[in-house]
């Protein structure tokens, strides 16, 4: 079954290029990909300390390399999340003007891309699933972007191609400095290894690591390319990357380098902390400093990024369970805003705040929609987003706690904290300008998002609200992964 | 022994109004006057029930596990109940629903009425979940989800930039004061393990052994209900939040979400005791607030402008209590205010839509003819909001008033001048809106308004009357009683009052416009000024050098160096590919000795 | 009689006529043409190297140079088929065998 939820939108997308209805092979691809993940979700036993539904298919035996694939909590939340967002991206797609076959070709392959990244047991896999998603992200933002689109789909390719590139170096330290007997590309494997690393290799690995899955996940101060690409990029194509493909650098993290690494996390959290407070205040002040809502929405996605940073440098299970579950609620909130985005610039042709405004007349369910993300994105109770920050705020305000005095930690924490602030202070203004206020005559015209794009607006509302009114569900199945991690009985 | 009961009312309390705001948004957005009855019923419904807690002696209600990672971080849904949170939930739903039967008239013809009805539950629902809250995450929740139905209403004639402005104004702000509140919970949690109010009393003694880290935890946590209470310096919002209809006005910005901060300061009563100085400073703030507002009042002209820092001034007089350690007398004003000053403000909104919208005082005048019975509960109001005895406020101010004659000489002086400024500006109020000759072809046409609307101002003002009364107020709260009682405090107390009112109703009886202009109160003493000049020249000349070295620095001069660095290596190498054959064939041949020499001959 | 140094002088100097060749002539036929020199020169050495080694135990020289110079030859005939045919397409197109004229690859 896993390897249909991996195989099918490569497949799909296949099929489009070789002359299948663009349209709605997509969407019948990627809504059977998401329910049959949601067979999955109901199949998985949490309680169960291994990976689940695996599947493995020996490729170099004496290298120990297979392709091997498997679920645990964390990586099927990761899948459910890259299936939800790919039906939303899809049904946000619309009509395209040119090359329609290629344009939902792309999508499904970005969206399989990362599935199998997610599902991916072994190293090898991993890595060439994430790469296999890079092309089409390319090809969608160089061909059907706006704006100064080529020069934004260069970048982008060059830097995440670099990225790839220390994140492949480090990599391959990783494979070298286990023991020799452990020496594999399968992850499950890797992991028993968990403590024999020196602590030596674990301080360069970690970094190699940290810088590789930071410029994917766009750190400061390897952000630069991630807002200019979403600004130019299709609504769609940002939806998935921003929603699901920018996750796969954390997933990384939390996968190899938090279990494997812990010395060289500790050994490197000063100057995490001090990355992840400039994605979270420095990024911060440059969101509130925003004239278009693109530009600003591809900030305050890099912003959010220091929150699951937090989490991850917290180290504990509060925190990572916290980043894990802010990746998926992120990856949500995102995907909404940059579709509701997309619509208004079909409509419009414009997002600069100056022009806009008073939306919320002519377009009451955008409005709504948009608000919903927008209140989710700043964390608002209710919503998912809001009980990972209590998680990633809790984790991290908790390590190296003493009454005396403020550690990095917790100062790191307060900084965060205002962070939330300056988030409300540039989603309110945005929100503010486009929607409320006098108004334009120029926009009495427009009409609201059309009917049948009210389900996935629904449906990625609905699980931002189950996640928030129940978080218990998605810890219940994604903390068993990090406590084996932090096996050693610290508090949480 | 206790016998407890167990049972579901809590939850039905808490979950109607959240079932009435989610059914009206999901089905009924289109029917707006089912809409606006299924928020009624569920208001009325909630009522009832809280009634049947509020005779339960002992009532507990099972509890739900939001989130738990094991160890010592367990977030559960769960409820305090006990008299305090009784008593709020009586008022919270008792008021809520008169101004909901009140909504029914006021927002009669009004386009977003689906919203604005599902915003008021949600609100209920928020408000109801601070009340019953047992710990400090959940009461956070409930605190956030307030902030956002205030926003949601004080935006809810969207179009209007003050409205909009206003609401973000007042979700800012109170984000502000819950960093501190967050924080403050934080490290409270960090310090002592839990986040149960409940198990953190046997642990205070973790808290106290660290008095500087004690004091800052306090004010922190006061932080949050700076914010919500509007205290200074975060008063700001809250006179601004009157662009929202004037039914929220009452509901939101008088009675309950800005009495929340009182409700949870006393609720933690036992960590701010700890410590005198953060004690001292809530004191004072309070005292700050309630003298500053009241001086502002004095100048205002915008009928619920005034109304609104009346509120402020009162909540300066709850926090004050808090900081004098005596939540009774916060409480207790709490619990009278509530009824006068929703009283006060939907008599203002009945004069303001019978008056066409117009919430100038100066083009009222006349009007106790013409609207008899808003006239009549209003001028209850006014008077219990004065503090004339019997009426309810003139109890609750004295208790106040009290004890801080017995703990502070100074802070007893000003809040006595408070009283006075609070006459002042009632009696102006009163005398330039109701008295007088029309001022306006509105003043002179209008008509008393409808029954839906006039009915709970009477009951309203009925509450005002008796609510202070010790045989009324003492079911719900404990009446606070001065240990020697003081006879001249109540005296001073109407000495100033008969001065203030006397002296407005000298100065402005008979007036066509204002005497005096005083471009300090005016301006409510730069306040708006100041904070915008604050903020421009800190968050927004960073985020504007953020801005600029993110574009500049960072992608123009880091990355894009590192591009234009590339590139120029390349066309300074260029210049090697001369196209001449021979060159190259001789500059392979060099390759070649020397790579002859490093291998085989070295 | 005639050593090995004879035939390695010879050798020699064919390799450098043709050397000088190849990097002082502009016409690229005539470049051809001492390339082919050059592999001659290579050519001669490796036979003479193949007389000289003889076998003690066996008394028959070593063939493997030889072999090798089979090798030369063979891949010299390939690379004058391919690079005549070069040149004639490119004396088609540009009327010119000059390597001066013929520069556009670069800067």
């Amino acid at each position: 079954m896993l390897l249909l939820i991996v195989l099918l939108p490569i497949v799909a997308a296949l099929a489009i290029m070789l002359g299948a209805p663009a349209r709605k092979t997509a969407l019948a691809s990627s809504i059977a990909t998401l329910l049959l993940t949601l067979f999955a979700f109901t199949q998985y036993n949490p309680q169960r300390r291994s990976f689940q539904f695996g599947i493995s298919v020996p490729i170099i035996p004496d290298w120990h390399l297979s392709f091997s694939l498997g679920l645990d909590g964390l990586s099927l939340m990761m899948l459910l999340l890259a299936t939800i967002v790919t039906v939303a991206a899809v049904w946000f797609a619309g009509k395209i003007d040119k090359y329609e076959r290629a344009f939902y070709a792309c999508l499904l392959f970005i969206s399989g891309g990362a599935i199998g990244a997610f599902a991916s047991l072994d190293l090898f896999f991993f890595y060439a699933f994430h790469e296999l998603a890079l092309i089409p992200t390319f090809l969608l933002i160089g061909i059907w972007g706006s704006g100064n689109r080529v020069a934004a789909a260069w970048k982008i390719t060059i830097y995440l191609a670099l990225g790839s590139f220390v994140l492949l170096l480090g990599l391959i330290m990783l494979y070298q400095s286990v023991p020799e007997n452990l020496r594999s590309f399968d992850i499950p494997t890797l992991k028993s290894a968990a403590g024999q690393i020196a602590p030596e290799a674990q301080r360069n690995i970690y970094l190699l690591l940290l810088i590789g899955f930071g410029t994917l996940i766009s750190l400061v101060p390897f952000h630069s390319w991630a807002p200019e690409a979403y600004a130019s990029a299709p609504a769609s194509a940002a939806m998935l990357h921003a929603g699901v493909l920018k996750k796969f650098g954390l997933y990384g993290l939390l996968r190899l380098a938090v279990p494997l690494l812990p010395e060289g996390a500790r050994y490197w959290s000063g100057l995490l902390i001090a990355l992840l407070l400039g994605n979270i205040i420095y990024i911060g002040l440059v969101t509130i400093a925003q004239k278009k809502l693109d530009w600003m929405l591809g900030y305050s996605s890099v912003m959010h990024m220091g929150y699951i940073f937090l989490g991850i440098a917290a180290a504990n299970p509060l925190g990572t369970t916290g980043a894990a579950t802010l990746m998926f609620a992120h990856g949500l909130s995102i995907a909404l805003l940059f579709g509701i985005a997309g619509e208004i610039r079909k409509r419009t042709g414009t997002l600069d705040f100056d022009e806009l405004g008073g939306l919320g007349n002519t377009m009451p369910f955008a409005g709504l929609a948009f608000g919903f993300a927008a209140f989710a994105a700043i964390g608002l109770p209710g919503f998912a987003n809001f009980a990972a920050e209590i998680m990633v705020f809790f984790g991290a305000f908790r390590n190296g706690w003493e009454m005396t005095r403020f550690h990095i930690f917790q100062i790191a924490t307060l900084l965060a904290l205002w962070g939330v602030v300056i988030s409300a202070v540039y989603m309110l203004r945005a929100y503010r300008n486009i929607f409320m206020g006098e108004p334009d005559e120029r926009w009495n015209a427009i009409v609201d998002l059309r009917a049948s794009l009210r389900f996935p607006v629904a449906m990625l509302v609905a699980v931002l609200l189950i996640f928030g009114f129940f978080p218990q569900y998605f810890v219940d199945v994604v903390a068993p992964t990090f406590r084996t991690y932090f096996s050693t009985a610290q508090t949480p | 022994m206790n016998f407890t009961t167990n049972s579901n009312l809590p939850w039905y309390v808490l979950l109607l109004p959240l079932f009435s705001a989610a059914v009206i948004t999901l089905f009924t957005r289109r029917w707006k006057t089912l809409s606006s009855y299924i928020s009624v019923a569920a208001v009325l419904a909630s009522f009832a029930c809280s009634c049947a807690i509020f005779r339960k002696i002992d009532i507990s209600a099972a509890e739900i596990t939001w989130l738990d990672l094991g160890g010592i971080f367990k977030v559960s849904i769960a409820f305090t109940l006990d008299q305090m949170s009784k008593m709020m939930l009586l008022i919270v739903t008792g008021v809520g629903s008169l101004i909901h039967i009140y909504s029914l008239g006021y927002m009669r013809n009004d386009e977003g009425k689906s919203r604005y009805f599902a915003a008021l539950s949600l609100f209920m629902f928020a408000m109801l979940g601070i009340v019953l809250a047992n710990n400090f995450v959940m009461m956070f929740i409930f605190w956030e989800l307030v902030g956002f139905t205030s926003y949601v209403l004080i935006g809810h004639w969207f179009t209007r930039d003050a409205a909009a402005d206003a609401a973000k104004k007042a979700f800012l702000t109170n984000r502000v004061g819950d960093f501190g509140f967050m924080l403050g919970i934080l490290m409270i949690w960090a310090a002592t393990g839990t986040i149960v109010f409940d198990d953190m009393v046997p642990k205070m003694s973790i808290l106290t052994s660290n008095s500087g880290f004690l004091t800052i935890t306090a004010l922190l946590i006061f932080c949050g209900a700076a914010g919500k209470c509007a205290q200074f310096p975060l008063h700001v919002w809250l006179p601004d939040a009157m662009e929202g209809p004037t039914p929220v006005s009452a509901l939101i910005h008088a009675a309950t979400m800005v009495a929340a901060g009182v409700y949870m300061l006393a609720r933690v009563a036992f960590i701010i005791q700890a410590s005198q100085t953060a004690l001292l400073v809530i004191a004072w703030i309070g005292t700050i607030t309630a003298v500053m507002a009241a001086l502002i009042a004095t100048q205002q002209d915008d009928i619920k402008r005034i109304l609104a820092y009346s509120t402020l001034s009162q909540l300066g007089y709850m926090v004050m209590a808090i900081g004098l350690t005596s939540n009774e007398a916060a409480l207790f004003h709490l619990f009278t205010h509530a009824f006068f000053k929703a009283l006060l403000f939907l008599g203002a909104g009945s004069v303001i839509i019978m008056l066409h919208h117009e919430q100038n005082i100066w083009k009222m005048g006349g009007l106790t003819k013409r609207l008899p019975i808003t006239f009549l509960t209003f001028g209850v109001g006014a008077l219990a909001l004065m503090g004339l005895p019997p009426f309810s406020g003139f109890f609750s101010k004295d208790a106040i008033l009290a004890r801080a004659y017995e703990h502070n000489m100074s802070i007893f002086a000003v809040a006595l001048f408070t009283a006075f400024l609070t006459a002042f500006y009632v009696t102006r109020l009163v005398v330039v809106a109701f008295f007088g000759r029309p001022r306006s072809d509105d003043a002179r046409t209008a008509d008393e308004a409808p029954r839906v609307m006039t009915a709970p101002l009477i009951m309203l003002a009925i509450l005002s009357f008796i609510g202070g009364l010790g045989f009324f107020a003492q079911n719900f709260l404990i009446v606070p009683h001065e240990k020697q009682v003081v006879i001249f405090v109540p005296i001073l107390a109407i000495i100033a009052l008969v001065l203030g009112a006397a002296l407005a109703f000298s100065l402005y009886r008979n007036r066509e416009s204002e005497r005096f202009n005083v471009d300090l109160l005016r301006r409510k003493l730069y306040f708006d000024e100041f904070y915008g000049w604050l903020i421009r020249s800190t968050q927004e000349r960073l985020a504007s050098i953020a801005a600029f070295t993110d574009r500049w620095i960072i992608n123009g001069g880091v990355i894009g160096g590192a591009g234009a660095g590339t590139r120029g290596l390349g066309s300074l190498l260029r210049y090697i590919q001369t196209g001449n054959l021979q060159a190259y064939a001789f500059l392979f041949g060099l390759g070649i000795v020397a790579l002859i020499y490093f291998t085989v001959l070295r | 009689m005639i050593t090995l140094g004879h035939y390695l002088c010879v050798s020699g100097m064919l390799f450098t006529i043709g050397f000088a060749g190849v990097m002082l002539r502009r016409n690229i036929v005539i470049i051809l043409m001492s390339l082919e020199l050059m592999l001659n020169a290579a050519n001669l050495s490796l036979v003479a190297f193949s007389r000289f080694h003889v076998d003690p135990a066996t008394g028959l020289p070593n063939y493997n140079a030889q072999v090798f110079v089979f090798f030369i030859i063979t891949v010299a005939a390939a690379e004058v088929a391919v690079g005549l045919a070069v040149i004639v397409a490119l004396y088609r197109v540009r009327q010119t065998t000059h390597i001066e004229d013929i520069n556009t690859l670069k800067f």
